[in-house]
């Protein structure tokens, strides 16, 4: 099938990437997959001790990184230290094992953790935070290298940061830092991130490229429903806001969103009830809620299972390898939420509604 | 006088040129789905080895077209 459509395709515009991989990529991501703790096993997590967790925890997949990282640290930071390297290793990994196309496309979707990385290097020069402490937290999972980003932040001064980073791609970008306007070129950079997915999806008119593009575009609703929420909760209805906005959603257009940024929450609510994500949010939206945490985890919730969804529609794409990526983020996410809500003595109820499962 | 010359093709050399077809094209079209399948089964094989015993099976299924090529070409001959 893959043939048929290279031949409809035509390849006019696209670079030639070399032979895509997709049968082995995705099969192999699958049998990945197939390790990930399954949703059963997060009740009876909660019910260990944080020393029974982190036994767990050692003796899973994580083992390796847990026995490399056990001479550096201790307790809850070991294990968060081992999930982050864990992370790391297991996306570095996919661009290692994928050729081609599918290549590009992982690369593309995994430059998020080269902006984060970024981000958080030049966050730690604005406040000074010492070279250890940004390495700390820091997650190599993108197509920087751990070497690369250790020297960077090893640099005394944020212009020599941004003077390292010359070659790369985000140079137009950073090259207008002045010290201040942070959180400006921080907005920035995640755009490119989009803009860069997107110029990914239109090389090609392919129905399993169709699905990808559906795929990320309702990973845009999602954020900017979050940013929206989170923006109403805050009582701030100013319509400059819209610089926050991601463009390009699915079913929440440029527009509708410009009609929702100068609500109020309980006006948003009820706006949204028209919204084709109301069934998402329905048990857990109410104008007088307190906390998000509820819609946050319902909207995550409603991405993952689209996510699993889609990949059965195309098996044999990239939309599967996707599917594995948002999974493992969300396994790892949910480890770290149990391990340090357990730490900081939270009660299960809490730490129970924080978790995507 | 005019003569002609009547060319007839040798009926078994037709049956050879066709059982030739019938082995090598279907041995083709088995080598393009086996690709996928094999590239498939070495990247599930790399992450759990115990799916070596089910990855060579599904690899050979596509084995029974050029089978199915060899008797055809069996029986023409």
């Amino acid at each position: 099938m893959q043939l048929l459509q290279k031949f409809k395709r035509g390849n006019k515009k696209s670079q030639p990437k070399g032979h895509a991989n997709y049968a082995y990529t995705t099969a192999r991501v699958r049998a990945m997959k197939s390790k990930i703790l399954p949703k059963e096993t997060y009740p009876r997590l909660m019910n260990m001790s944080i020393d029974e967790i982190t036994r767990f925890i050692e003796e899973s997949e994580y083992k390796q990184d847990v026995d490399e990282l056990a001479r550096q640290y201790e307790g809850v930071d070991l294990i968060e230290h081992a999930l982050n390297k864990n992370l790391a290793v297991t996306f570095t990994k996919l661009l290692s094992i994928s050729e081609g196309d599918v290549n590009f496309l992982v690369g593309e979707q995994l430059k998020k953790y080269d902006i984060w990385s970024i981000k958080t290097i030049l966050r730690g020069k604005y406040c000074n935070a010492s070279t250890e402490e940004i390495l700390d937290a820091i997650v190599a999972a993108g197509r920087l290298s751990y070497t690369f980003l250790s020297d960077l932040a090893s640099k005394a001064t944020y212009e020599e940061v941004i003077s390292e980073l010359a070659n790369t791609e985000y140079y137009p970008i950073l090259k207008n830092y002045d010290g201040t306007n942070l959180s400006d070129i921080e907005n920035q950079l995640d755009k490119m991130y989009y803009a860069g997915l997107f110029g990914a999806i239109e090389e090609s008119k392919s129905k399993d490229r169709k699905l990808f593009a559906e795929f990320t575009r309702m990973g845009i609703d999602l954020k900017n429903l979050i940013t929206l929420f989170r923006l109403k909760r805050s009582g701030i209805t100013d319509p400059e806001m819209m610089d926050l906005m991601i463009d390009g959603g699915l079913k929440l257009k440029r527009k509708d969103i410009e009609k929702m940024i100068t609500l109020s929450l309980a006006d948003f609510v009820s706006e949204l009830e028209k919204s084709p994500y109301w069934d998402v949010i329905a048990d857990v939206a109410d104008p007088e809620m307190v906390s998000l945490i509820g819609v946050e985890s319902q909207l995550k919730k409603h991405r993952l299972k689209s996510a699993a969804s889609f990949s059965h529609v195309y098996p044999i794409s990239i939309v599967p390898i996707m599917d594995y990526m948002l999974s493992k983020k969300n396994e790892v996410n949910n480890l770290r939420i149990i391990i340090r809500g357990k730490a900081a003595n939270l009660d299960d109820e809490t730490i129970k509604e924080q978790l995507v499962i | 006088m005019v003569t002609e010359a009547v060319t007839t093709m040798d009926a078994s050399g037709l049956k050879a040129i066709g059982a030739g077809l019938a082995v090598g094209l279907t041995g083709i079209a088995s080598a393009l789905a086996e690709k996928d399948i094999g590239s498939a089964a070495i990247g599930a094989m790399a992450e759990n080895e115990s799916l070596f015993g089910k990855g060579l099976i599904l690899t050979v299924i596509p084995e029974t077209i050029v089978i199915f090529g060899l008797v055809v070409a069996l029986l023409i001959k």
